[in-house]
Order: C-alpha cells, then structure tokens, then sequence
C-alpha cells in the first residue's frame, strides 16, 4: 500500500443574478409611529442568511439599530415580489432591493426632520434612530418624534417602495453577443486542494483546502465563511463522493438513501483556510458581490489536479470514485498513454469523446 | 396498544401499533416537532432524541422500545423563556445552524456527548457526531460549537466568532 | 453602530436551538389528510389506461386526481423566458422516467394513502430508453421525448446556443499545440435536509393557503395559478422558512399537486416526499458532457477555444435551456480567449429530469476548463499559475458575449492563492494587477479587442 500527495489549484469566475437579467426583486418598508422599520420582501432565506443581511442594510441605509428593523419574508400577501432565491441574487439584488427603499424612507424622513429643526434637509445626517444637523450632534430631534409628527400632524405614512431591475439582455442566436451585461457584477475564486491517494483502494482524502473568495465587500463576515465553508464540502461531495447514477450513464445502482448515495460528513472534513477578499462592485449593495453558488465550483478541478499531481493520472469523470482512479492507474501501469500526439494535437481522453461512442451517422460529432 | 412514558419530564400515554417509530409518535400524535422525518431509515440522525440518557434515532426505534423511558428533546434543553444551555448558546455564538433542519438531531446527539464526560477533542466529537449529516454548514462551526461548549466558555450571543483560518483583505486596484 | 460588516448572528439563531422554527412539516392544522403520489415503475412506456375507481372507493380516500383534474397540464417552468411547456404535471399519455408521477391521492393516514396509491390500476407499453446523451443524435437512437432528442427553441430558432467570437480558424491555424480533452461531471442529488414538502389549506372565504418550502414564493405561486388558470389572489403563499433547497425546491414539484387534492378533498393537505422519494423522483443536478479543444502558443497565450456541450436535461426541459445558454457565457472561465466557437445542446434522455442546482451551468464548465487549463499549462512546461495570469480576465478584456470586465478579480484571487500555498511567482507575475492591458500583456491577437471599462 502506498499513499501519495499532490496538490491542486483552480479559479473560478461566476455572476451574480439571473442569466440575461430580467429578474426583479422588490420592497417595501414603512415606520411605525415610533420610528421603528417594517421591511416587507420576498427573498426566501433558505439558510444562507438573506434576511439577517437584508436587515443589516436596512439598518445602515437608514441609520438604525439593528434591532429597529423587523423583516417581514414571510407570505406573498404582505411581502414584495421577488424572483426568488437562486442565481445568487439574495445578496445583491434583494439586497438593493431593500437598500433602495431604505434610501427613499431616509430622503423622507430627512425632510420631515427638516421641518422639524427649521433646516434644510441636506444639512441632516442619520445616525443610531436621530436625525442631527451635521456638525452639531445636540441639534436632533428623534425619529420616533418624526415618526409620530407624521402620522399624527401631517397625516401620512413614512415608506419607500424599491425594485432592483436590469434590463433583459437579448443575445444574437448566431453568436451570443448581447445588447447589454447579460448578468451584474462578476465573482472570483480559488481554491488550492491538498490530496491523499491511496493508490491499493483508490480512496481520496482531502487533507487541505485554501479558499480565496473576491465578495466585493462582506455584509456579515460570519455568513461569508458559512457559505464558503458549507460550499467546501459540497465541492468536496461533487468531486469525490456524490452521485445518482454511479455508472452514469446507465441508471443501474442508484442510491435511494444515505447508504448508497454518499453525502459528505464531518469525516471527511479538511483543514480549511478562508482568505475573503474585498474588492467591491460598482453596484451592489455596500460593494458587495455575491458568494453562494460559486462556492462549490473551484473545488472538483483542483481536486482533480491534486490527484494527477499525486499519482499522475488525469480522471475527467465526476465524482472521481475509488473504482475511477483504480481504472486509471490500472491503465498507466499497463503503459496505456493519457494522451495522443497527432501533429499539434496533443489530444486526450479520445474514449470518451462522442465520436468514439456515437455512430458515424450521428447529426452530431465534434472534430476540432 | 397503550404505551407510557416520560418526555422532557412529562407522563405521556399514547395509542399505538408497537413497531410504529417513535419519531412519528413524537410529531404526529405528540406535536414534539423538533424531530425531524428527513431520512427516516437512520442514515442523517436529523431526528434523535435523548432516550434514558442515550443519544437514539426515533425514526429507528419502535415505540415499544420507549415503553418506561425518560425521553428527551430539544423542546426541553432549556426551562421555558429559561436561560439556553451552554451548548445551545455555544449554536448561536458559531454559527452553527444555517436552514436549521439538522440542529435538533445535532444538539440532542452532543448534549448526550457532553453529559457523558465529552471533551472538546476534535476527533472524539467527529466520533460522536460524525453520522449526523449537515448539508449548508460544512461541520467546521459545528465541531467549534461543540469544542466551545464543552470547554465551559461563555458566549455572547449578540455577536458571532470569527471563524478559525479566516483573513479578509482588501485589494490594490 | 454601523452594522454593514459586523458578524451578526441568524435573526432565527435563537429559535433553530429551541425548536422555535416552524417548518412546514411542523405546521399543525386539524384534520389534515396525508398525500402520496403513484410513480412510474418505466424509464420510457405509453400509458394505455388509468383507473382509479378502486382507490377511490376506499374507506379513508378523500381525493385522487390525476391528469384530468388539471387545467392546464403542461406548463413550462420558464414559459415567460420563451422556453416552451413539454412536461405534463401528471402524467396522460407518456411516462419518460422512472417515478413521474401519475395520480396522487389524500386519504386519512400515510397507510391508507399508501395503499390507495396501490390500488389505482394503470396499463403501459413499454418502449426503449435512452440514456446515453453522446448518442441521442443517432439517426435510430431510442426516443425519449414527445419530439427529437435535443431542444429545438433557443430563440425559437435554434436546435442548440452558439457563442462565435473573432476568427477561430486563424487561432486554430496559428496555435503551435492544440489540446483536446473531455469533460464528464455526472448528475447529483441536491439533498436538502427537509424534502420536498407542501401543506394546503382551503379557506372559508374560496382563498388556498400554501405552506410552502419553496426558494421563490413568487415563482411557485406562478405556476400552481398557471396550471390551474387561477388568479394570484385566490392563493397565499406562506413560505420564507425552508430546511435547504441548493436549487431543487425552485422546481415547485409538491405545491400544485397538493394544492389539486385540497381543491378535491376540501381539507387540508399534506404532501411530505420520503427520502427515497426524494432520491430517485426528485430532480438532480445534470450530468454533463463537454468537449475542449483550445489553440495555445508555446510561450502561454490561449488563442481561441473550440468546445461542444450535452446537457442530460433528463425527461423534459424545465430550466435547462437557460443552463446551457449561462454555461455558454461563461465556457472561458475566469480567462480572456478572444476567438471562440461554442455548441451546446440540452439533449433529452430518460432519467428524472435536472434542474437547477449552486452554481447551476457554470459548475460543470468550471470543472472542464479548469482541469483543460492544467493540461494546456503542462503541454508547453509552463507554470499553471503563470498561465492563468498571462490569460487572466483584466479591465477591458471583453466576455464571449462580448461585454467589457469592469471589475475583473483574477489577478487578485490568483496572487492570493499561490501567496496563500507558498508558491514562488516570478516578479512581473508578482506586481500584475487587473489593470488594462498593455506592453508584454497586450499581445497582437488581443490588440484591437479591448473595450473601454470607463464606458461600462
């Protein structure tokens, strides 16, 4: 038995929002006659988080105590429409969703503030509930005396309405070329994996991951590395251990529980080591971009490349099971080569290719 | 058939067939939903229990098996509107619920680890836990909620760790 | 206190360790009656018949209904993207997978809905399957879908998404090496903690409750309203509480269904999937076929790409279209390749259909490039980190649509990396930076093809 180590990097790019845009998110937030701030949207927190950071931007957008903003997800009788939760858009686009109306609640309670001190509202600022004149913190009057002045001297209701909206983007069918960014702003990543083969079973070990995520600017630091962590071991499940069909592409074998279809568990957890980087957009809320989904993708290629570097053969099905790294070390040993040089070709895993496993007849072959 | 016994201290007598899971008496004929039927065949552990101070997967065990027993669940880890455990605290303060769905079945099972002498060593809490499936969290702030708790620190649940192995940097443009 | 980067916890931290958090299969309404569905037991077969006069005359059934009960029995998801309706909530004519649902009952308890489901009698012909995409476009391959194999309505027009981009015949003519490989990411289970789930309530006033653990409330009180011609104000979503999704609870596979049998029964509903269910009915992540072919110069340039993609859509289309078309803008990873020539297609096979899951189109090509990236660096013995700077996308580079990097993050994330691992990088890779290109990383194919980010 031997065991061999080798190390992997890959790095990744992914976009925030629905591919070609098109995809509202909306909210509506009103005070209650104290100040306090009803935020009403319908971005699903499935566990990522969405809420906790919708309510941090709606704390800050208007300058509040956290604990003045109840959000309200909860039904689509009083919440705001949203897409939903996917094409990770939480952050971003139900982010400025929030932000936008929490920028129009400001603008309006800046000027009843105005009225309140006698100054123009552009000389007010917002900080902790009490709106002051910039430059002398004792001239303030609170918003819960705005509020209340609102709703029962000038007889209205405090509330802002926003919608993060991009334009849809048409595309060319001949060459894909679009009208405008198919998408907003753009997120990177890297990941290095550190391998264990076992080259008598087969089995990999992932011993260690570094993780480099630009977030553009991290909402809430702790929900960042929830994502980048949980995403770790989905990439780790994609690149070694899950799958339906096991022999895909026959559906022979199928796991229909925990003991055929393998999740990864805390045994499988590696060192992990999480570098967050901020770089921020343009145009999300605070410079954020987003984080959710790009962080099971840099794993599998870098463990994968972890792999050949470790014992030399390049396995290009996922996950790379057991069975698939004996098959290729099998093959090594047996002097059967990885690729085939064909003039400036230098071609690989020809097996697999479609023009090996269709029919000369087929309406699609693939010959670069 | 008639079948007593105690949960979170208090008499339960329910009506049921002997190989019925505890699980669903639990959530069905009890309304204890903290269980939850994810797997239901053993395999994620999002349903277990305390059972006379073992740690049990309710959807495996028939209730039959409970007859007698003193039955523990998350509804009854802290006094109602009490303070939280250390432990729960310690879920709170790490992060270590994102859906949430598997909490129940993970703080059972380590409240049992920690009574029963537990420490905060990584690989005895794997050992302990190591059958209980998460999907958001990726275990890290987990084993840290356990390691935490188990080392009787204190947690302040306005704010959350920072999490171990992380840096954050800007960058030159 | 500025909260905008402080480490708050969940605003349901404190209930999840409580048992505070009410998931729908924790909503107690008073007698509620259980659902469960009868599946096919064929990959691929015409339905003959479909008699449910037994199951309904069973003690304890309260409703069974099954592709007749249904307004509108085909809805595409994504009827508003132009991706056309092919799958049938119940199942009338056709079953294409093993497990699509063809009647669903509501009965008192789980066993009685159980042996309900037993009791409806259905009659099939079976016929061939496929399942190997690779040879879906054989002139005699087996037929999985109602029409050809593969989508034919990109745009309404197109059998397949294309991205073409600058001239790759010349960077194919020019390149000293060009390497092949292929790419095979097979399809996966989301498998979030809480399965598919719904519980309906018929209100007193002709209003439906759904409890629904659904990703997007709004999406998936579109398509239950949709299927049965019904305004939005006749149903209320409760929803916003959901035990993990990873993409499979947008698919709004229980809410309509349930919603069906609480119409039938009038009584509340609920529709718990088992994790069997959950495994072999529920839709997966898609497997993948992608085949690389790029044009590289022997000090590090990648000239131009060639590349065809399969995507396994399983039975019927529901998002894969908008997959694929996410995949194609994004087949150069987080490099610049000025010269591209792209094809891919959503290929139907019998197996339960994809869907939706993190990273949905792009974790497939990251895979395939990434790992096709190694293999061209070590084709010419250069450094794979040096190689993915030399192509890194920087300010004005321009996307395979064709869209100028504003805020390109390679360069950072990559120096990050080999600083992070102790790799040693040269010094002009050491001071990069995403800034324009110009001088030794402004080579001739890239002149010319710079956009202005300041315009962006």
């Amino acid at each position: 038995m031997a065991k061999a180590v080798g190390r992997g990097i890959a790095a990744i790019e992914y976009p925030t929002g629905m591919n070609q845009n098109g995809d509202p998110s909306q909210a509506w937030i009103k005070l209650k006659m104290d100040g306090r701030v009803d935020v009403f949207a319908g971005t699903v927190d499935i566990g990522q988080g969405s809420k906790t950071v919708h309510s941090q931007i709606v704390a800050d957008a208007i300058g509040v105590p956290m604990d003045w903003v109840t959000m309200d997800t909860s039904n689509t009788d009083s919440s705001a429409f949203c897409m939903g939760t996917f094409a990770s858009r939480g952050t971003f686009i139900g982010g400025n969703a929030v932000r936008l109306a929490a920028e129009k609640v400001r603008s309006r309670i800046l000027e009843i503030g105005g009225e309140l001190l006698e100054v123009d509202a552009g000389d007010l600022e917002i900080a902790d509930g009490e709106v002051h004149v910039k430059g002398s913190p004792d001239k303030k009057v609170g918003m819960g005396d705005i509020a209340g002045f609102a709703t029962f001297v000038k007889g209205e209701l405090i509330s802002g309405q926003g919608t993060a909206l991009k334009e849809y983007a048409t595309l060319d069918p001949e060459t894909g070329a679009v009208t405008v960014p198919p998408h907003s702003a753009i997120s990177y990543a890297a990941c290095a994996a550190e391998v264990e083969v076992d080259t008598e079973t087969g089995d990999v070990r992932v011993l260690k991951m570094s993780q480099v995520y630009d977030v553009g600017r991290a909402i809430n630091p702790t929900m960042v590395e929830g994502q980048i962590e949980g995403g770790a071991m989905q990439g780790l499940g994609l690149g070694l251990l899950e799958t339906v069909y096991p022999y895909y592409p026959s559906p022979d074998h199928r796991g229909s529980g925990y003991g055929s279809y393998f999740v990864p568990s805390m045994e499988e957890l590696p060192e992990l080591e999480c570098i967050i980087i901020e770089n921020p957009s343009s145009d999300g809320p605070f410079g954020a971009k987003s984080i959710g989904e790009m962080a099971n993708n840099a794993q599998p290629p870098a463990i994968a490349t972890a792999i050949y570097d470790a014992v030399g053969v390049w396995v290009t099905e996922m996950p790379i099971t057991p069975e698939k790294v004996l098959r290729a070390l099998r093959a090594k040993e047996e002097g059967r080569p990885e690729s085939r040089t064909d003039g400036k070709y230098i071609r690989y895993d020809e097996e697999l290719s479609i023009n090996a496993v269709a029919s000369a007849d087929s309406a699609v072959l693939f010959a670069p | 058939m008639s079948i007593e016994f105690t949960v979170n201290g208090t008499a339960q007598v329910v009506e049921a067939e002997p190989l019925t899971p505890l699980l669903h008496v639990l959530r069905e004929d009890l309304s204890i939903t903290s269980p939850k039927a994810s797997c239901q065949h053993g395999g994620c552990g999002a349903c277990t229990v305390i059972v006379d101070g073992e740690a049990r997967r309710s959807c495996l065990m028939p209730v039959e098996a409970a007859r007698g027993t003193a039955i523990r669940t998350v509804e009854g880890l802290a006094p109602a509107g009490g303070e939280l455990t250390p432990l729960q605290q310690a879920w709170i303060h790490h992060y270590a619920a994102q859906c949430g769905f598997c909490a129940s079945g993970f703080l059972m099972a380590a409240t049992a680890y920690l009574e029963q002498g537990g420490t905060d060593d990584r690989d005895a809490i794997v050992e302990a836990l190591g059958g209980h499936a998460c999907r958001c969290t990726g275990y890290v702030k987990i084993i840290a909620a356990v390691q935490a708790a188990a080392r009787g620190e204190t947690f302040d649940l306005e704010e959350t760790a920072v999490g171990a192995n992380t840096t954050i940097k800007g960058v030159e443009r | 206190m500025k909260v905008v980067g402080q480490r708050l916890p969940r605003y349901d931290a404190g209930a999840h360790v409580t048992a505070g958090t009410r998931y729908v299969d924790d909503v107690r309404i008073p007698g509620t009656l259980w659902a469960k569905a009868l599946r096919s037991p064929h990959h691929n077969a015409e339905i003959l018949s479909i008699d449910t006069s037994k199951a309904e005359a069973m003690e304890g059934v309260f409703a069974v209904v099954t592709h007749a009960d249904v307004h509108k029995n085909v809805h595409g998801h994504i009827e508003g993207l132009g991706v056309p309706g092919d799958e049938p909530l119940l199942a009338a004519t056709h079953v294409r997978y093993l497990g699509q649902p063809i009647a669903a009952v509501a009965a008192v308890d789980e066993a009685t809905a159980l042996r309900a489901t037993e009791a409806i009698e259905v009659t099939y012909r079976e016929l061939e399957p496929l399942f190997d995409i690779r040879r879906a476009f054989e002139p005699n391959a087996p037929q999985a879908h109602d029409n050809q194999n593969w989508y034919p309505d990109f745009e309404g027009q197109m059998d397949r998404r294309q991205i073409r981009k600058g001239d790759v015949d010349w960077a194919f003519e020019q390149a000293d090496h060009i390497v092949t490989g292929v790419y095979r990411p097979y399809p996966m289970e989301h498998v979030p903690m809480e399965t598919q789930v719904t519980q309906v309530v018929p209100e007193a006033d002709g209003r439906y409750t759904v409890y629904s653990a659904t990703q997007a409330m709004y999406f998936s009180m579109g398509v239950v309203a949709a299927h049965l011609d019904w305004p939005l104000n006749r149903l209320k979503f409760i929803g916003g509480t959901t035990g993990s999704g990873f993409g499979g609870k947008v698919d709004t596979a229980s809410e309509t269904i349930t919603v069906l049998l609480a119409v039938k029964a009038q009584r509340p509903v609920r529709w718990r999937w088992t994790r069997e269910e959950e495994f072999l009915c529920s839709s997966t992540r898609a497997g993948w076929h992608m085949e690389v072919a790029d044009a590289i110069t022997k000090d590090g340039w990648i000239l131009g790409r060639k590349m065809l993609t399969l995507h396994d859509a399983g039975a019927y289309s529901r998002f894969s279209p908008y997959g694929v078309t996410k995949h194609s803008f994004h087949h150069t990873g987080a490099y610049t390749i000025p010269n591209l020539e792209f094809n891919g297609y959503v290929v139907y096979t019998n197996r339960v259909p994809s869907t939706a899951m993190r990273g949905f189109g792009v974790t497939s090509v990251s895979f395939a490039t990434e790992i096709h990236i190694e293999r061209c660096a070590r084709a010419i013995g250069m450094d794979p980190l040096e190689f993915r700077l030399k192509n890194a996308n920087r300010l004005g580079d321009t996307s395979p649509n064709g869209v100028v990097y504003t805020d390109p993050s390679t360069v950072p994330v990559v120096k990050a990396i080999a600083e992070a691992t102790g790799h040693e990088l040269p010094a002009d890779y050491r001071t990069m930076t995403a800034a324009m290109r110009s001088g030794d990383d402004l080579p001739e194919h890239l002149v010319g093809q710079l956009g202005n980010p300041e315009d962006h």
